[in-house]
């Protein structure tokens, strides 16, 4: 369902024009380039644009309302918060709870889902719904995710417009902190408060990651392939960051930078000793869409204060 | 079996052997870990401490790992056995009378419903976790002394059943109806954790437990006669119901202090008191000491095995005790069963 | 208002009455027990009619809710626990070990109210504990799993776990019930050469009108909670009284064979 990138169809359709070619590969580039120009026609042709879209994942209705194509939904997910048009809408229900029969009786031409929720992949595919599966990764996969999705609701070029956008203000944000010399950073995304146990950071693979190896940082876990990290004391030791930064991201989480003080037990972390323990709050940090770029800011900001002046 | 009149001896070389084997588990375990540290910095008192990683890496991030690994190990090692002798189950722990899911419950619901307001110092979810497990308790021992004089154990054990199970299933619903940051947080307390950071925690923990394991001090004798059968030990002058009372409100304290400082950590409660056994032989007289001594070794190990063997970043505790006990159960149900 | 007995019995009680439930009826009602230093009384009678509360009233594990249990004259209820049991020992049905003690270590649980708070078993101890065992015939079976011992076998070591105990009275909770015929002789024969050597009283509570027949001096025939008969079995074991008791016709003659009184079911009354 996923629509073919064009840069590997032009390379196909153009063909190969080399020198001396057999008689039976001149045939089958001949082939290709037959199926591959109607593939290009297939998927160029106009798609059924979605006017009814119902998505419980916070990122793409974010993407949606910043494509201009907020309009066209007719439902959200649970935890979708921004932007505020969103509370006018009917929740159905998110990642583990999706309320299928909601869903199916809002009559929507296009559900956005979780890859990994099968069973209601499974009764949209009985019911003749058409979805969109969306996975979660990395910075790179936002704009792409923009763009694809663009294209399947029918506003492709806002899609691009707004990736585009992203991609030359991240890239901003990249050649800002260049010059700098990029602090150890541990991005720290829970914590048990007012202790230092149950810490969970950001491994070297998702978007957290990207986002502060983008905002000038060095990810002292860059090495643990995994998004999320259980952190020791013994390891946040070992790995000596620069710089922590605490995110704080529930709806209502009044947490007191006070609260930072549990970092104190560990006066050897050069972060600690330099007082460069930091705290910010948004939900920015955790929805990998649009919004990606305040986040990335504010990561760049606290990591280097120095090139924003202020 | 050896002649029980070697009970003297038996027991000063129980305790000989299992304390020395403790203590040089807890004096290597600081040793060890995934960095690499160097004794002589640790205690190098030239170097300020805020400035010496190595001695914060012992003190800080070790230390009170052990040591919590083997109050809390300790803790549940005993409740295991208390429970055993008075369901008159091998297979009992302190999860069968649903003490460790009313404490799991308390720590969700503040978690869930962000009480996070701090008593005396101490964070929210300890309090709860432990208010949790006392409250478990009371419900199971009222439901089986209101019916008839005197507690039999099968009352006991079904009440028990039923209150995991219901307490299970609030713990799910509270866990649904929050937010997915604290279905999250829930989610990782529950896997359980002995990297506390502190002094405080372990030593807000000692307390009941010490005051516990005194209470349950006095009662070894009486934990083997009511093994065999509750009338049996009463017709030979056990005060039967003073004896439960005081050791089941003992180990529902052991147990709720255990959870609130690590967590609910599995198998422990099961795995110990029977190798224990395996050892020393059935006389609570000996198992109590070993138990107690071989609980804080076995889990100072696994959490030993927890941070070193898998990685910079480790795995949780009670994985360990899972992979550890879930095959040891089995083995013991099949031996049983024979 | 408990009337005064003259003290002829070493374990007396006098319209003893109890029930578990407050508001049902009596489940012992009004029951008047005397037994004699050195006989074996034996308590008949069909299921529900209060044997087993009886004896729990008599071991004091139970409180009457009318009445008293006196031993040698002192209500039991002025004893403590740990004296009382070193008088009167109880020996179950079915004793199930759910760890692996040994024999020995079983019996010498019997040891525990001589012993004091946290004092250890002596070499006294043991040699008590050794001699119960020889008199049961379990000395061979010391060091075995209790668990693992036969149904014979391990009634055996829980009356020498009784013997080590207790030196007055013994209570029998249906001591043959779960035994094969070969046991029950056994165990029979034991408890009869216990009674003469060491003068023990006992207490059996029993279906096998013949084990009572053969082992008893006396019995008590208990129905939904009530006395009626009580004396010398040879008086008290009639066909009358057990077609009173169990609702069933039975031939009741002294058999030349056995030495004593055999009962032969015919039939059901009807």
């Amino acid at each position: 369902m996923a629509p073919v990138s064009t840069n590997a169809l032009t390379g196909v359709a153009s063909g190969r024009h080399e020198g001396t070619k057999s008689r039976s590969k001149l045939f089958s580039s001949r082939l290709r380039a037959f199926v591959a120009l109607i593939a290009l026609l297939m998927s160029s042709a106009p798609r059924a644009a979605a006017s009814r879209i119902v998505s419980v994942i916070p990122a793409t209705t974010e993407m949606l309302f910043a494509m201009g194509a907020g309009d066209r939904l007719v439902a959200v997910g649970s935890y979708d918060r921004f932007p505020p048009e969103v509370d006018r809408l009917p929740r159905v229900g998110a990642l583990l709870d999706p309320n299928v029969e909601r869903i199916l009786s809002l009559r929507p031409d296009l559900v956005i889902l979780y890859g990994t929720q099968t069973d209601l992949r499974l009764q949209l595919d009985r019911a003749h719904v058409p979805y969109y599966p969306y996975v979660h990764r990395g910075l790179a996969d936002i704009t792409q995710t923009i763009r694809s999705l663009g294209a399947r609701v029918g506003v492709e070029a806002a899609g691009n417009t707004l990736a585009e956008r992203i991609e030359r203000q991240l890239a901003a944000i990249r050649t800002k902190t260049g010059g700098s010399a990029r602090p150890k950073t541990l991005l720290v995304f829970g914590r048990e408060p007012g202790t230092l146990r149950n810490i969970d950071a950001s491994g070297g693979v998702g978007f957290l990651h990207d986002m502060v190896e983008t905002a000038g940082g060095t990810n002292v876990l860059a090495d643990v392939r995994q998004q999320s990290v259980m952190l020791s004391t013994e390891l946040v030791l070992a790995r000596a960051p620069d710089v922590i930064i605490e995110l704080r991201y529930a709806r209502g989480d009044t947490t007191a930078p006070e609260d930072l003080r549990a970092w104190d037990a560990l006066p050897a972390v050069p972060a600690v000793r330099n007082h460069k323990v930091f705290m910010l709050q948004g939900e920015e940090f955790v929805v990998p869409g649009p919004r990606v770029v305040i986040a990335t800011e504010r990561l760049a900001r606290t990591l280097h204060p120095e090139v924003w002046g202020r | 079996m050896a002649a029980p009149t070697d009970l003297r001896r038996r027991l000063l070389v129980t305790l000989a052997g299992f304390g020395l084997l403790t203590a040089v588990v807890c004096v290597t375990a600081p040793l060890v870990g995934s960095t690499t540290i160097h004794l002589s910095r640790v205690f190098n008192r030239a170097i300020p401490f805020a400035d010496n990683v190595d001695a914060q890496v012992f003190f800080v991030a070790r230390l009170p790992r052990v040591l919590a690994s083997a109050l809390v190990g300790s803790a549940f090692a005993i409740a295991g056995v208390v429970f055993q002798a008075f369901l008159r189950n091998p297979l009992a722990s302190p999860d069968t009378l649903g003490v460790s899911s009313g404490a799991t419950l308390g720590a969700v619901i503040v978690i869930t419903f962000h009480i996070d307001t701090a008593v005396l110092g101490v964070s929210a979810v300890p309090v709860a976790t432990f208010a949790g497990a006392a409250g478990a308790l009371g419900i199971v021992y009222a439901m089986s002394i209101a019916r008839r004089r005197g507690t039999s154990s099968t009352v006991l054990l079904l009440a028990g059943v039923a209150l995991t199970a219901f307490l299970g299933a609030l713990n799910r619903f509270i866990q649904v109806i929050g937010d997915y940051t604290d279905t999250f947080r829930s989610i990782r307390w529950m896997m359980g954790s002995m990297d506390v950071g502190s002094y405080t925690d372990i030593v807000v923990a000692l307390v009941p437990i010490a005051a516990a394991c005194v209470a349950i001090g006095t009662l070894p004798r009486e934990l083997d006669l009511v093994s065999i059968g509750a009338e049996a030990a009463e017709s030979r002058g056990v005060d039967v119901r003073r004896a439960e009372r005081v050791a089941l409100v003992s180990a529902s304290l052991l147990t709720g202090s255990a959870v609130s400082l690590g967590g609910p950590i599995p198998f422990v409660g099961i795995i110990v008191p029977h190798i224990v056994r395996l050892i020393v032989g059935a006389d609570h007289r000996l198992v109590l000491p070993a138990a107690a001594l071989f609980g804080g070794t076995f889990l100072v190990i696994c959490d030993v095995i927890a941070r070193t063997a898998f990685g910079p970043a480790g795995m949780p505790v009670g994985a360990i005790t899972a992979f550890l006990g879930g095959p040891f159960f089995l083995w013991l149900l099949f031996r049983r069963m024979r | 208002m408990v009337p005064d007995i003259p003290l002829r019995g070493i374990l007396e009680a006098a319209e003893l009455s109890f029930s578990y439930d407050r508001a049902a009826r009596p489940v012992v009602n009004g029951v008047s027990v005397s037994v004699s230093r050195g006989t074996i009384v034996g308590l008949l009678g069909p299921n529900g009619s209060g044997k087993t509360t009886l004896l729990r009233l008599l071991s004091g594990t139970l409180n009457p809710d009318r009445g008293r249990v006196h031993l040698e004259g002192r209500p039991i209820a002025t004893l403590s626990r740990r004296d009382l049991a070193r008088r009167i020992a109880v020996v179950p049905q079915e004793t199930h070990s759910a760890f692996d003690f040994s024999a020995l270590e079983i019996v010498l649980m019997g040891r525990y109210p001589h012993l004091g708070a946290f004092e250890l078993e002596g070499a006294g101890d043991l040699a008590i504990a050794r001699r119960a065992m020889a008199d049961t015939g379990t000395a061979a079976l010391e060091d075995r799993r209790f668990a693992a011992l036969s149904g014979g076998e391990k009634q055996r070591v829980v009356i020498a776990g009784a013997l080590a105990q207790a030196s007055d009275v013994l209570l029998l909770d249906e001591p043959t019930a779960s035994l094969d015929l070969g046991f029950q002789f056994e165990i029979a024969a034991l408890l009869s050469r216990l009674n003469r050597d060491r003068g023990t009283a006992m207490v059996v509570s029993t279906h096998d009108l013949n084990l009572a027949a053969t082992l008893c001096t006396e019995l008590m025939l208990l129905k939904e909670g009530r006395v009626i008969a009580q004396g010398a079995t040879d008086t008290v074991l009639t066909p009358t009284h057990i077609r009173d008791l169990y609702g069933v016709v039975a031939d009741v003659t002294a058999h030349p064979g056995a030495g004593h009184l055999t009962v032969v079911p015919l039939g059901r009354a009807d």
